[in-house]
């Protein structure tokens, strides 16, 4: 077990290293002076005083390697650069906004979870009948209609027209608990929805799947009650699978609660990015990437060793 | 292929839309009406006005535009490049495919949107921008998914062969290889072009994606959202829209898999786990009061047992796979009940637990076993509670493969203690002392350290002998093998063998059905034999005189072919097993037999005893031997 965790945290470094490197060669990739392209605004030119400036500030006059090392040294010593808009570090909002964006994400995976197993079970058990059905569609239905969507008709409809809620916002859990969580609901919640369909499919395809094997019958050939059957030697062999892609979907999340935090005017780290994005704050925007993409694939290594928990025969494969 | 109408049409409706839009006499997308902003649906804008006064229902078909001329045209450029890469990848591998797909997988270390975000940050918001981050995007896709169908063919027999034949392989993957990847690459298409519907309007929406006045969904929604109070129905439109095409595109996806692989349509589920029988047990015979007070010894007597084909409307509904089975045990016996695969020796031991697959059912016969407590019930006519309580008690079940019979991720203990805790009120620290003990008994060393281990860190003896473990916990009355031995290698074989003998000396109250097709093991273990063939007894009696003298050519056949030191020669048996649905009219081992007369082909052969405890089904029994 430790020999496999070691296996895949080296895995998970080497990773990291590449989207690091990725993310400063992607802005050396780009043909031309990448000043020039930053400071441009659909056909206008740049003002050459302005190109000479930002080529000062981001080190391009700098032989590549140099400014490579500059910045692999910035992200180990958590320096993640200045903003072009006021000069605050990155880091810093960072760290402040980050937690808000993970809250949203958990409690959507919680909610996920929580109705979309069951779901899922209940139509594998029903398997072509109308229950089946009605979940299959609600599920096909929630995986189409995309976050933005959802969240607009929820305010539409709970905020404007029923009055039962704020239209969105955010207050620190100390100043006011019941409110913060029912701020936090609605964007979770919403994300819940998307993410309740692929839990549901995948634990429908995976209890069908389980209920075939041999396990099962001698499960029942050893007289278990049918609940117990369901509980320990179906769902519990079902949900290895399915949890994995959870965890899969939570990694993408992470930078993908852009919108859901951009309706709800949710401060998360998000919502940071797309205003970052709008200014083409560069460094606000590399900073907020790089450290989303190492939670990415530094969470895709807790699913993997998960994974080798719940399924004891993983980590001898390696 | 009739599945496929529904979404191709409607998507074949919105693309006559999209490219007819400048033809189609409606409204300038552009044109404003500053004083008629946010009017209702009229006659002349049906759908209404927007926040200039445009006319919505034309800017809704412009943005469908918009959003499927960027998620189409980046889902095909991302297939030709991603395709080009697989294949590449795939046919060369090696140096080829790190460089090839790879490369292309690093863009999945990032989150999709923000990889977007990313190229909008670099190149700003517009047309070209998207196409490029979407098609980065989704290269990494096609990909994988044409690397590893290419990986599949290329391992088949007729690429193997062109490359002998030294055609260039350039050739080899154009022609051949692209033909073969092409159905998981459209299923692929129609599921990346709904995926970039979903970024493309997310961007517009935040005003990162489309720029206006060009319309498009997002850019729509998000205007809506301003004027939410005002105009709701403008929040609508947009939003039905592109759920709907988004839903229309992921229907075709769904929709293609199945057609393309059918192999993949789910199973139905599980019946037994339903409470409420979706069918009522078949109408049988009743037991027979008479029959049973003749055989006060009998453990399990199986009379008249058919198993059939059980799916409503399904192909070869009611084919019948178990023909009028019989045979009984007595308390402490072994029975061994012998036959080819296919004979149904196997459907009947299930048949007796409940065990069967959903998709058969008993049709005929009853099954009356003599429970502890004296009374007599038909295990054929028990539904799956009286089942239940039987199974794992007084009925135990051993299988075939015992590393698929085991769960996974339980430790053997609990799986053993679990059985244990069923059936009787005790504590958990005595099951578990006890479940230790049964180890122990059944010859698995060190037991205690055993009992914490997983099934896939045992031998594949040992965890046979965990099974036995588990079926024996209970001390049954009625002990019921399937071929226990066949996955195993013959030392540990007669190790197995032993053990369950051994068993049976501890337990000499119960009573054992050994399935096998090895004639070697029943000389071994067995008090009586039961021959099955093609779904039916053809010979029953004790093991020594039905080896002695065979009284029905099968069996003596069976007989023949076993590799014995003193054999003069091995005789196989001509033919193969009648299909069930294809029976013969008359003996089913007739089109076989060396011995087949006229009469053995018109009628099914009647049962006959040549001697008493001794049954066969064969006209000619007198003469076989």
């Amino acid at each position: 077990m430790l020999r496999y965790i070691t296996y895949r945290s080296l895995v998970a470094v080497f990773l990291v290293w590449i989207v690091v490197t990725l993310v400063f060669l992607l802005l050396h990739l780009v043909p031309g002076d990448p000043a020039e392209v930053l400071l441009s605004q659909g056909s206008t030119a740049a003002d050459p005083q302005a190109v000479a400036n930002l080529r000062q500030r981001l080190g391009l006059d700098d032989p590549l390697w140099l400014q490579y090392a500059h910045h692999i040294g910035g992200i180990l010593t958590g320096d993640l650069g200045t903003s072009f808009r006021d000069g605050a570090p990155v880091a810093g909002q960072i760290v402040q906004r980050l937690p808000r964006t993970l809250e949203v994400i958990v409690t959507a995976a919680l909610i996920a979870v929580l109705f979309g197993v069951p779901a899922g079970t209940l139509a594998a058990v029903r398997a072509g009948g109308w229950i089946d059905n009605v979940i299959s569609f609600l599920s096909s239905l929630a995986l189409s209609t995309p976050v933005f969507v959802v969240g607009s008709v929820v305010i539409l409809i709970f905020a404007q027209e029923l009055r039962l809620v704020p239209a969105g916002g955010y207050v620190p859990f100390a100043v006011d608990p019941a409110r913060h969580v029912l701020l936090l609901l609605m964007p979770a919640g919403t994300v819940a929805l998307a993410l309740w369909a692929v839990v549901a499919r995948m634990s429908r395809g995976s209890v069908l799947d389980v209920l075939e094997r041999d396990y099962v019958r001698t499960a029942r050939a050893k007289g278990l009650k049918r609940r117990r059957i369901l509980r320990r030697h179906v769902v519990r062999n079902a949900m290895i699978p399915v949890l994995t892609v959870l965890g899969l979907e939570m990694g993408t999340l992470i930078g993908g609660t852009v919108l859901v935090e951009f309706v709800f005017n949710w401060p998360g780290l998000s919502g940071y990015l797309v205003s970052a994005v709008d200014a083409r704050d560069y460094p606000e925007v590399v900073g907020i990437v790089m450290v989303i993409s190492i939670l990415f694939v530094f969470l895709n290594l807790v699913v993997d060793i998960v994974y080798a928990v719940l399924d004891p025969r993983i980590s001898l494969s390696r | 292929m009739r599945k496929l109408i529904l979404p191709v049409s409607i998507l074949a409706v919105i693309l006559a839309l999209v490219v007819l839009a400048p033809v189609l006499p409606l409204a300038d997308e552009r044109a404003m009406d500053i004083p008629h902003r946010f009017a209702g649906p009229s006659m002349a804008h049906w759908l209404g006005q927007d926040e200039f006064g445009r006319d919505v229902l034309t800017r809704l078909i412009y943005g469908a535009r918009a959003s499927l001329s960027i998620a189409i045209g980046s889902a095909l450029a991302a297939a030709l490049i991603g395709t080009a890469l697989g294949l590449l990848g795939g046919y060369f591998r090696g140096i080829v495919e790190i460089f090839t797909v790879r490369a292309a997988e690093i863009v999945l270390c990032l989150p999709p949107l923000l990889l977007a975000l990313l190229v909008v940050t670099i190149f700003g918001a517009g047309f070209w921008p998207l196409i490029l981050a979407l098609t980065l995007l989704y290269t990494p896709n096609y990909a994988r998914v044409v690397y590893a169908a290419t990986l599949q063919v290329r391992a088949l027999d007729f690429v193997t062969a062109q490359r002998a034949l030294g055609t260039h392989p350039l050739q080899i993957v154009v022609r051949t290889m692209l033909p073969n990847v092409l159905p998981p690459l459209v299923v692929q298409i129609s599921l990346v072009i709904a995926s970039a519907i979903v970024i493309e309007s997310g961007l517009s929406f935040l005003g990162l994606g489309v720029v206006p006045p060009t319309p498009s969904w997002g850019l729509m929604i998000r205007a809506a959202r301003g004027a939410m109070e005002q105009a709701p129905l403008l929040l609508l439109w947009p939003s039905v829209a592109l759920a709907g095409t988004i839903l229309t595109f992921n229907l075709l996806c769904d929709r293609l898999q199945s057609v393309l692989d059918p192999r993949a349509v789910p199973a139905g589920g599980a019946i037994w786990l339903r409470r409420r029988r979706t069918a009522p047990p078949a109408p049988r015979t009743a037991p027979d009061e008479d029959a049973r007070n003749d055989a006060p010894a009998d453990l399990l007597s199986i009379a008249g047992l058919t198993i059939a084909l059980d799916r409503p409307g399904g192909i070869g509904s009611g084919m019948e796979l178990v023909r009028g089975v019989g045979f009984a045990v007595r308390t402490g016996e072994t029975l061994a009940l012998v036959g080819e695969s296919g004979s149904g020796k196997t459907l009947t031991s299930l048949a007796v637990t409940g065990l069967l697959p959903d998709v058969l059912g008993v049709t005929g016969g009853t099954a009356t076993y003599r429970r502890r407590d004296g009374a007599v019930v038909d295990l054929l006519a028990q539904d799956e509670d009286g089942h239940r309580r039987l199974r794992g008690d007084e009925i135990s079940m051993v299988f075939q493969d015992a590393s698929a019979a085991l769960n996974p991720v339980h430790r053997i203990g609990d799986q053993l203690t679990e059985v244990i805790l069923a059936h009787r009120a005790i504590g958990r620290a005595a099951a578990k002392r006890e479940a230790v003990e049964l180890l122990g008994r059944v010859g698995i060393p060190d037991a205690e350290r055993r009992a914490r281990a997983y099934p896939h860190e045992l031998s594949g003896g040992q965890r046979q002998r965990a099974m036995i473990a588990i079926a024996v916990a209970n001390q049954p009355k009625l002990l019921l093998a399937d071929e226990p031995t066949t996955a195993l290698d013959p030392t540990i074989q007669a190790q197995i063998l032993a053990l369950i003998a051994g068993l049976k000396r501890d337990n000499p109250e119960m009573g054992v059905v050994f399935v096998t097709h090895n004639l070697a093991v029943v000389a071994e273990i067995a008090d009586r034999v039961c021959v099955m063939y093609a779904g039916e007894v053809v010979e029953e009696g004790p093991v020594a005189t039905v080896f002695a003298r065979p009284r029905h050519p099968y069996t003596a056949a069976l007989i023949g072919s076993v590799p014995e030191g003193d054999a003069e020669r091995l005789v196989a048996i001509p033919g193969t097993v009648p299909a069930p649905g294809h029976m013969p009219p008359g003996c089913s081992f007739a089109p076989r037999c060396d011995h087949a007369v006229a009469a053995c082909r018109e009628a099914p052969p009647p049962e006959f005893s040549p001697e008493p405890g001794r049954r066969t089904r064969c006209l000619r029994f007198e003469e076989v031997t």
